[in-house]
């Protein structure tokens, strides 16, 4: 085999020393790009949050007001009071609060079962089932919503906070269905095998061993559940009239209201979804079916 | 393998049961609202008579010649009388053929009951029929290509965006840094932000009166605010919906790239150091083809919610100026507005069929380098 | 020409320290092993090598360039990977043509050096296969070969053998020797098997805890272990080791084990005189003791506790005081488990230790160190 032959003057020790202190600032300026890289991104994220908290948290009247200020000076609760006190916003915040808890209810109770089968047992139609549940995840809701609100009128269950979770199960379904099946699959067989050794028939070894290990998983699953139904906006639009959740209503009277309005009440919406993502972080890589 | 069994189908049996309610029930409805409508049809009788055979049918208002009549009795409860008239009519039916029979006097209207010799067909019998009227409707609605138009111009310009950002982003998260997870929680924050929330984050940035005309203002670049959000700036309206979608979806993408680095065995990357690839060659050459199948996900997945996109362009323009395929469904469906679900079903439809011709086009592009690697 | 020198290397995780001021010197051509247990900073001291993990402080020197602080592509390496890394969405070709791509040779180099790489390592049928479906043992010889046409002047061996099953390893093992040996590159070769790093290194640096105990050639690590570690670390069974008493009897230094005295050689008498009325370590191997069916009077008898036959020799497991120790006969020695047997030390076999800092006593110290 050929050997290309590479520069093997040998460099006096000041050229040396040279180069390793180019090689050395070269690969400190590429770490510091990468700090300087993450924290620009980092910016890029929470400035938007930022200028909204700043008005949500000045008076309305520096909301109104140009140029606009990036630090709530003076710090004022007038605009949150002033938003808060809308008519129907607290009704639409406490249907929004209903309609994400019956939400979460209903659709951890159908999944965590699915998910359970889904991850534990092997059985004919199991990849079927499986790729179906991914395919629904991605369905247009607004291809869902529109048949929907006219099957609920003819039902007589058309503007029913009920009926609006019943979509938002719909909706959540699938992908809880694949979190918690995730979060089972991360419970190894074998611990349930073991209790099923040591005397549990394979309820008592579901409930002993399985689901307190699967629970923070389970829990990080209905948060996410929560906050996507919180979130939705299209299918509340058209299903309720009356009883409008919270985004529903601020969309709908968006165009009739000014702008500490819009401020504050992106700021109310942003607030409960923060905190959750805070929650569930550790979970978010389970969450998309990616991993098996 | 575990023994074969129905506890897994009795334990998914809620699901497959609430999915089929609302996912495969609404999906036929939906077509119902958009293909079939409701229409009259007259039937004729052989004989004078509600009863007798049918000799043909024929839609409503059409002309009919009336060519002979009968005046029978009728009697009412009371115990009195009246004359009802039937007339054998000859019209043209929706084929083309002459048909000739017996129609009772209710159905039809005519100026004289015993003198005209012409009439019209007013009522019949209700029927639904397939029908393409409420499709045209969409199609011929002028706002129908603009909003097709920039739906399709987002996905163009956000798509690629939020991919090239969601790779940045997961590289520098996997690069080691130091208090990664504290940057994971920034990067994956929009997740928990709605649509709605994200376009009035950007609303006011952009609105004469927000941020980015103070901060231009401040800086003297300009001596008054600059309109950004009107008709005619349809360029900067799309800037700021397009910032507005890449700001808050692209964290889902992120999620998945990082589910996908994760999955990338190390040694993989450091054999590329090794033998000299440098960082652009790494990441052509052994990332992305790694990321191929995580990207292909999170691909469909964006593509299908970029056709819904909705909130952030109400938020930001209120929808009028600048309108896309979702906003027109809800026009269309909204009680206060059109109120013609029919034409929202029709756009639902629209927006099924492009979701699902990307997808389909996606997998068969994907799936050719899979089989390629697991042949023989 | 290229000759590796590490220098004062230290690499820490957090409070571990990984590499403990290191130096090293590997010299042009040379096949070096770098041998210990997992976690004794081998694959680290390697890495720093290969520029995949920066060293905290110390210097590496390839050929004459200080490559401290450059990237692994600039460092004119090659390397094999423990689980191989080969890219599974390429083709072998690909594969091994990879380093050449990236490095821009003209086509016809490529395509010349692959099909070389593929003949030596016999996959020339491979070529347009991916990886995807391939047995361990053929895509153990993808990296390989992926690693010799990249044409360096160093190649780094991470545990290349410890993926594949122990037949193959044998075969591998033998072929990677005769391979390397035609290929005039400089070999640095990280393992945890002690009978891969005495059969194929032309040195061996053994490790623990971050730090080289012993760099020398197989022979002598095996024969002259610098401390006890080393010692119980490379053989199999490892040296025996027994606690004696350094006594004064006349003016002659003996070592008393039990009642049976040991009559250490001249050039001994004056390191063992500091240890007089101590204990130390006295070290001999398997096979280096003279088992005996009858009484002498050097000889020392012992019970036997268990016989295991070996095929090739037999192994009995014995015990002196509370030491147990192995012995390594041949198979036709008469030997029944409970029964009795006479024990020669040959004195030159023995290797004296202290019982404290576990350091070899020899009269040439400096030489069996690193």
């Amino acid at each position: 085999m050929t050997t290309e032959t590479y520069p093997t003057t040998s460099l006096s020790l000041a050229e040396q020393e040279q180069i390793a202190r180019r090689a050395k600032f070269q690969y400190n300026l590429r770490r510091a790009s990468i700090y300087a890289l993450a924290i620009a991104i980092a910016i890029w994220i929470l400035l938007p949050i930022w200028l909204v908290a700043v008005m949500a948290f000045s008076t309305p009247a520096d909301v109104r007001g140009f140029p606009k200020q990036i630090v709530p000076v003076p710090l004022s609760t007038d605009t949150m009071e002033f938003f808060l006190n809308q008519d129907g916003i607290l009704r639409a915040a406490r249907n929004s609060v209903v309609v994400a808890i019956t939400t979460l209810v209903l659709s951890t109770i159908i999944a965590v079962p699915a998910g359970y089968a889904i991850a534990r047992y092997v059985f004919p139609g199991r990849d079927a089932i499986r790729l179906g549940i991914l395919s629904v995840r991605a369905f247009p809701i607004v291809v869902l919503a529109v048949p929907l609100a006219v099957t609920f009128i003819e039902l007589d269950m058309y503007d029913k906070v009920y009926s609006l979770a019943l979509m938002h199960t719909a909706l959540t379904l699938p992908t809880t269905i694949l979190v918690v099946a995730s979060v089972f699959a991360g419970v190894p067989y074998e611990l349930e095998e073991a209790a099923r050794i040591f005397g549990c028939t394979p309820t008592q070894a579901f409930i002993r061993v399985v689901m307190p290990l699967a629970l923070p998983g389970i829990a990080a699953a209905a948060i996410l559940t929560f906050v996507l139904s919180w979130n939705e906006v299209f299918a509340a639009i058209l299903l309720t009239i009356s009883n409008r959740t919270l985004p529903a209503q601020i969309l709908y009277t968006l165009d009739k209201s000014g702008d500490p309005f819009k401020f504050a009440g992106a700021f109310f919406m942003l607030l409960p979804a923060m905190i959750f993502i805070f929650f569930i972080r550790r979970y978010l890589f389970s969450m998309w079916g990616i991993n098996k | 393998m575990r023994k074969l069994h129905w506890t897994p189908y009795l334990l998914l049996l809620p699901s497959m049961i609430y999915l089929t309610l609302f996912f495969a029930y609404p999906m036929v409805a939906s077509l119902q609202l958009a293909f079939r409508k409701d229409v009259q049809y007259l039937k004729l009788r052989e004989e004078p008579e509600s009863d007798a055979a049918e000799t043909g049918t024929l839609a409503m208002q059409t002309a009919v010649a009336v060519l002979d009549r009968m005046r029978l009795e009728e009697t009412l409860p009371n115990g009195r009388t009246r004359p009802i008239y039937w007339f054998r009519v000859q019209a043209e039916d929706t084929e083309g053929t002459t048909v000739e029979g017996w129609v009772n006097q209710e159905n039809i209207f005519i100026e004289s009951r015993t003198q005209s010799d012409t009439a019209r067909i007013v009522t019949g019998e209700a029927a639904k029929e397939w029908t393409f009227d409420f499709v045209k409707r969409m199609v011929n609605d002028f706002r129908f290509g603009k909003a097709l138009r920039t739906t399709i111009l987002l996905i163009v310009l956000i798509i690629p965006l939020q991919f090239i950002l969601a790779i940045v982003m997961g590289l520098v998260l996997q690069s080691g840094i130091r208090f990664t997870n504290f940057f994971l929680y920034i990067y994956a924050i929009p997740l928990g932000v709605s649509d709605l929330a994200s376009g009035i984050l950007w609303y006011s940035i952009f609105t004469q009166r927000g941020f980015l005309n103070s901060w231009l203002v401040e800086l003297g670049l300009r001596e008054r605010p600059f309109i950004f959000i009107q008709s005619g700036h349809e360029n900067w309206m799309i800037l700021a919906i397009v910032l507005a979608e890449v700001w808050r979806a692209t964290s889902i993408v992120m999620v998945i790239v990082v589910a996908g680095l994760q999955g990338i065995p190390k040694d993989y990357i450091e054999a590329g150091q090794v033998f000299g690839a440098n960082l652009w060659q790494r990441i052509r050459f052994i990332i992305l083809p790694r990321l191929m199948p995580s990207l292909q996900v999170a691909l469909i997945l964006r593509t299908i919610l970029a056709f819904q996109v909705f909130a952030v362009v109400v938020a930001i323009t209120g929808g009028d100026v600048m309108t896309v395929l979702a906003n027109e469904t809800y026009r269309w469906y909204d009680p206060a507005r059109f109120n013609n679900s029919n034409v929202a079903a029709a756009y639902a439809g629209f927006i099924m069929l492009l979701s699902l011709g990307i997808s389909f086009f996606y997998l068969r592009t994907v799936r050719a380098q899979e089989e390629r690697e697991s042949q023989q | 020409m290229a000759q590796i020198v590490v220098q004062n290397a230290v690499k820490r995780f957090g409070k571990f320290t990984a590499i403990d001021d290191v130096s090293l010197t590997i010299n042009d051509q040379e096949f070096m092993v770098l041998l210990g247990p997992s976690g004794c900073g081998k694959t680290t001291l390697l890495r720093a090598i290969a520029g995949l993990g920066m060293l905290d402080t110390g210097k590496v020197v390839i050929g004459s360039k200080d490559v401290t602080y450059l990237n692994p592509k600039d460092r004119n390496i090659s390397m094999v990977f423990q689980n191989y890394a080969i890219f599974p969405h390429m083709t072998v070709f690909d594969n091994i043509a990879f380093g050449l791509k990236m490095r821009k040779s003209p086509k016809s180099v490529i395509y010349e050096r692959v099909n070389e790489a593929a003949k030596l390592l016999h996959i020339e049928n491979l070529l347009d296969r991916y990886p995807g479906q391939m047995s361990g043992g053929q895509r153990q010889r993808v990296a390989v070969a992926r690693a010799i046409a990249y044409d360096t002047q160093v190649l780094l061996m991470d545990e290349p053998l410890s993926n594949l099953d122990a037949l193959l390893r044998l075969e591998m093992r033998a072929e990677l020797k005769a391979l390397l040996t035609k290929l005039n590159v400089t070999t640095i070769y990280v393992t945890h098997d002690q009978i891969e790093a005495l059969s194929m290194g032309d040195r061996i640096a053994v490790m623990r805890q971050g730090k080289i105990l012993q760099c020398d050639t197989p022979t002598r690590v095996y024969d002259l272990p610098a401390d006890h570690f080393v010692g119980s670390f490379i053989g199999n069974p490892p040296m025996n080791f027994l606690m004696g008493r350094v006594e004064r009897d006349s003016n002659r230094i003996q070592v008393r084990i039990g009642e049976f005295q040991l009559n250490p050689p001249d050039e001994m008498q004056d390191i063992l005189r500091v240890y007089d009325g101590k204990d130390i370590f006295v070290g001999i191997r398997a096979e280096n003791m003279e088992p005996l069916a009858q009484p002498t009077p050097d000889s020392l008898q012992v019970r036997v506790d268990v016989v295991e036959p070996l095929g090739a020799h037999n192994l009995l497991t014995i015990h002196i005081g509370s030491d147990v120790l192995k012995v390594s006969t041949h198979p036709d020695f008469p030997a029944k488990m409970g029964g009795d047997l006479w024990i020669r030390f040959p004195i030159q076999k023995i290797r004296w230790m202290d019982a404290d800092s576990g350091k070899a006593l020899t009269p040439n110290l400096e030489k069996v160190m690193a």
